[in-house]
């Protein structure tokens, strides 16, 4: 009643449109019910259509006013579905083709409204038939309303058919349809935001999928450039030996990780298959060096045989452009206790015949150098640019070397593995990271020692400390 | 036009003419236990020149550099190898059989072949 009351007041105060909003919301404010599941944004804009649609409507018929039923909640005066039809029967019969359910994403007050009509009118007349039981009894009112709604009939096209259904269907509908059109209005609104968000966030995500791979992009372009600028401090650096620097960091960070899956796996007493996955993979691991050294050979032999792609300790005791497989093998006979006697065996072997390709491979070398100081030298009979053209010609000598250590390096590695069970060769290869590893982290500990003209009582004792450390470390070194 | 069957090791019995490359160092390679075609200058054969007189086995070596013919027979032995022309030398034969170039020696060496082998074609006594 209170509601009613209200609603007529709105309606007698009814006469521009901007009044129509606050009377929509306190309207809302009343009827609870059918607002209840709607979500906030939707609810005012839905109600707010529906508000200025129906008052629209009863601002052109003050017949509503007096067929106003009593005791229901609903908020907005019933009228017939006739009147309240009239004035949109213009537009309606234009757009009933176009159902509002394709999804027209026009953000205007008016077209909406107008959805909302065209809308409103095709589920009424579905759910007619199916309210019309439960709402009969509920308004009796309605009934006598609806009773007089047949007779003032507009001369309308066929497109007025589905209201003759609806009036057909009864007019004790009449607050029903309104709840109906308001509760279906505004499900359509709120549809039509959703897909209106969603429409916005793939295109949100689609640009930030094409920033992030251009980002990507950068960041490939700005390492490979930063290493070309980093690793030489200024001086020039090939590009060759430039990739091959980055691919060795990739390949430490690589490196890293193995040994982590050794450790663990040992740790974990995994089966000899699952043990074995892990101990081949890290001889692919070393495959892989051994080949991007191949490329770089290639293209700068000097860069690899100086051993500049190192950390000063390993340079220290570089052989060829890399570690000495003799040196290796002494290193682990001592770790890989217990052998059988035939591995032992096998193992002096192989560092036998590993010294002695060394050495061949070495004095090789020598005579190399020797030759190219005496092409360099000169003499009579070879001068300027020939003698330049000699000695070029000398060098392209010294990438077959590289390539024999590394090959030696890689056959000793498979040889190991050949000998050794999964476990023993898991270990064996745990040991041979955790030295080079230890090699690395004794070349940073010697580059940030203090000087001596630093020093004061505090830093050293941290000196002396570090330097006991590299002390202990440098006569476990000495033994090679 | 005449042949021999039992030195050859990979090689099919195929009649060739006499001073074919190909069949000239099938000859000398299976007039030797080890055999080592070289170049004299070329550092890469002192090295594996070095390797076996540092196991004790006293190598054949056939500088081609000194051969009238050199030059094919560096070229057939490239074929012979799979190396590039460029680096056709060191091969070495053992046994009259090609074992390869260097890194092929060496890998043998350290899977602990070429001992054995060596036993067998009789320069290796120990």
């Amino acid at each position: 009643m209170a509601s009613q009351r209200i609603g007529e007041i709105g309606l007698s105060e009814t006469g521009p449109s901007t009044h129509h909003i606050p009377y929509s919301v306190y309207h809302g404010i009343n009827n609870p019910s059918t607002f209840i599941n709607q979500e906030g944004s939707a609810f005012d804009f839905g109600e707010l259509e529906e508000a200025i649609v129906l008052q629209g409507a009863n601002l052109r018929n003050d017949e509503a006013k007096a067929r106003r039923p009593a005791a229901t909640l609903d908020m907005f005066p019933s009228w017939p579905i006739r009147l309240q039809h009239t004035p949109r029967g213009s537009s309606k019969s234009g757009g009933e083709s176009t159902d509002s359910g394709s999804g027209v994403n026009t953000n205007t007050l008016s077209s909406s409204i107008a959805e909302a009509q065209r809308e409103a009118e095709s589920p009424v007349s579905a759910k007619a038939s199916s309210s019309l039981d439960h709402r009969k009894l509920q308004k009796p009112m309605d009934m006598t309303a609806s009773d007089t709604s047949p007779l003032p009939s507009p001369s309308q096209s066929a497109s007025k058919a589905p209201q003759d259904k609806r009036k057909g269907g009864s007019t004790s509908e009449k607050q029903l349809d309104a709840k109906t059109l308001r509760r279906l209005a505004q499900n359509r609104e709120a549809a039509r935001k959703s897909r209106l968000r969603k429409k916005a966030y793939v295109q949100q995500l689609e640009s930030s999928r094409i920033k992030l791979t251009q980002l990507e992009q950068d960041l490939h372009r700005a390492r490979s450039q930063g290493f070309f600028m980093g690793a030489c401090g200024g001086s020039n650096i090939s590009s060759g030996a430039a990739i091959f620097d980055m691919e060795y960091a990739r390949w430490l960070e690589d490196d890293h990780r193995h040994m982590l899956e050794l450790r663990t796996g040992l740790q974990a007493h995994l089966t000899d298959d699952d043990l074995r996955v892990i101990v081949d993979g890290y001889i692919s691991h070393y495959d892989e060096i051994f080949r991007l050294k191949g490329v770089a050979a290639k293209s700068d032999v000097f860069h690899l045989i100086t051993g500049v792609w190192t950390t000063p300790a390993e340079r220290c005791f570089l052989w060829m452009g890399g570690f000495r497989p003799s040196e290796l093998i002494k290193i682990l006979i001592t770790q890989l206790d217990p052998l059988t006697e035939q591995q032992f065996m096998g193992i002096c072997s192989l560092q036998h015949s590993s010294q002695q390709a060394e050495e061949a491979l070495s004095q090789g070398l020598e005579q190399l150098q020797q030759s190219l100081v005496d092409t360099v030298a000169g003499g009579p009979g070879i001068e300027g640019m020939q003698q330049m053209a000699v000695a070029l010609g000398k060098l392209t000598n010294l990438e077959g070397f590289v390539r024999q250590a590394d090959n030696l390096r890689q056959q000793t590695l498979h040889h190991l593995r050949r000998i050794l069970t999964v476990r023993q060769a898991a270990r064996c290869f745990l040991v041979i990271g955790e030295y080079y590893g230890r090699l690395r982290a004794l070349s940073s500990l010697w580059a940030s020692r203090p000087r001596e003209n630093m020093m004061n009582d505090d830093s050293s004792r941290q000196t002396s400390a570090d330097l006991q450390i590299v002390q202990a470390t440098q006569n476990h070194f000495s033994n090679f | 036009m005449h042949y021999q069957t039992e030195s050859w090791g990979s090689y099919l019995p195929v009649a060739r003419p006499v001073g074919d490359p190909v069949e000239r160092i099938e000859r000398m390679a299976a007039e030797s236990a080890v055999v080592i075609f070289s170049v004299s200058t070329c550092c890469m054969c002192h090295a594996v020149k070095s390797l076996f007189c540092g196991m004790g086995v006293n190598p054949t070596v056939h500088e081609l550099d000194h051969d009238p013919r050199g030059k094919e027979l560096e070229k057939a032995l490239a074929r012979l190898s799979g190396a590039p022309p460029s680096a056709a030398v060191p091969v070495v034969f053992i046994g009259g059989k090609l074992v390869g170039a260097m890194d092929r020696v060496m890998a043998s060496h350290i899977n602990g072949t070429l001992v054995p082998l060596l036993k067998e074609a009789g320069a290796l006594w120990l």
